[in-house]
């Protein structure tokens, strides 16, 4: 998949929000299917068992996250996994590979976040973290 | 040397996957040092069939292109430490892997498993070709149906003549006696009269298998399951032991009993 980005003109003032280039992909990612991105990735939609997500940045799924991601990929350990349902087979951050426990009970009906905190991958209910709380 | 063992079938869903895994946790839990292969690339079932899908990190296609080594692509089974999965990738296609390479990975793995189970995709195009290209032996697997017989035959021709894989044995899956009682569907008989090989096995049909694949287990692990005995049997088999063909009319309940002693049949 490639991503054309295109240089926004920002009003003044805003130049500094821009980080990373990011992409918006407007679909389900299936069986199969990969994604690779050199910034954060947003997709709207799900990410199905044996789909792959791999970003240099961020990934934010506007669905359900049920199959492998990769935040960080080139080594950012501060890169963030955000899923409004998050079941990934396996999740990824920078050179940390985590995934469900085997006898894993129910995951919560709720957005999540995963990140690096004290150098392993940690999932909080989204609303508990937010950045620069 | 270990011995390298594709199973095959021409038509798909007549339980390649569930057969290979099945097998497999059977040798290893008689103690034998088993890797399964992954070879259906791009449609990869073997690691969820397995329960192992979450511990996935590098597949075949890392392998062979020399990404990885082949020790970090192998996942090591929950239940069995003897037990060993080669994984395919989900995201490249057939065409990421020659027979040639095949051939060297299965040499590879031989040299340190006494038994490498090569599950094989569907079809006879270059996947099927690939998975078969490092086997020294064959096992083609079938179900009572015409069609099913039909491409195993036309798999069993093809092994034999462009690889040279002489004397395939054959599993019949999901059998069911009672429907073969009442004429309704092929028996042992009528599919060893058209495949002419010889006859490694015979699975009944069982609603257990189902059950038991969506968890990621087997059914070899379940003492009781007619099918898991089954696919022991095979395993049992294979290792050169003499095992006759289990009764199948003891299928079914205490009704199944009851007509039978009543004197229907």
């Amino acid at each position: 998949m490639k991503a054309e980005a295109t240089e926004l003109e920002l009003s003044h003032g805003l130049a500094h929000l821009v980080d990373d280039h990011t992409i918006l992909v407007r679909r389900t990612l299936r069986s199969g299917q990969r994604l690779c991105y050199n910034g954060n990735v947003v997709i709207l939609g799900d990410v199905n068992p044996g789909a792959e997500v791999v970003a240099a940045g961020n990934v934010i799924v506007m669905g359900v996250l049920r199959g492998v991601v990769h935040a960080g990929a080139n080594g950012n350990e501060e890169a963030v996994v955000l899923a409004f349902r998050l079941r990934p087979t396996q999740l990824r951050i920078a050179g940390h590979i985590t995934r469900p426990p085997d006898d894993e009970t129910a995951a919560p009906d709720q957005p999540e976040v995963a990140r690096i905190r004290d150098g392993v991958v940690t999932i909080e209910a989204f609303p508990g973290w937010l950045p620069g709380r | 040397m270990g011995e390298v063992v594709v199973i095959t079938s021409g038509k798909g869903g007549v339980g390649k996957t569930t057969a290979t895994a099945n097998i497999g946790t059977a040798l290893a839990g008689f103690g034998h040092k088993v890797v399964l292969v992954d070879a259906d690339i791009g449609l990869r079932n073997l690691d969820v069939v397995l329960g192992l899908e979450n511990r996935i990190v590098y597949h075949l296609v890392d392998v062979v292109r020399g990404r990885c080594r082949l020790r970090q692509a192998l996942i090591k089974d929950k239940r069995y430490d003897n037990l060993f999965l080669l994984p395919a990738a989900q995201t490249e296609d057939k065409t990421a892997v020659s027979p040639e390479q095949m051939r060297e990975l299965c040499q590879e793995l031989g040299e340190e498993f006494e038994w490498v189970i090569v599950d094989c995709p569907a079809g006879i195009e270059q996947g099927f070709r690939n998975a078969v290209a490092g086997a020294h032996k064959a096992i083609v697997i079938t179900t009572p149906e015409v069609s099913a017989v039909r491409d195993a035959d036309r798999v069993i021709g093809l092994l034999a003549g462009e690889f040279d894989i002489r004397d395939p044995k054959l599993i019949l899956n999901r059998i069911r006696p009672r429907m073969v009682r009442y004429g309704d569907m092929m028996s042992i008989e009528d599919v060893i009269d058209i495949l002419a090989i010889e006859l490694l096995g015979v699975i009944p049909e069982d609603e257990q298998v189902v059950v038991a694949t969506n968890r990621g287990e087997t059914v070899v692990q379940d003492p009781r399951s007619r099918s898991g005995e089954a696919f022991r049997n095979i395993a049992r088999r294979m290792k050169g032991e003499a095992v006759p063909l289990m009764n199948l009319d003891r299928e079914g309940g205490w009704v199944e009993k009851l007509r039978r002693l009543m004197g229907f049949k």
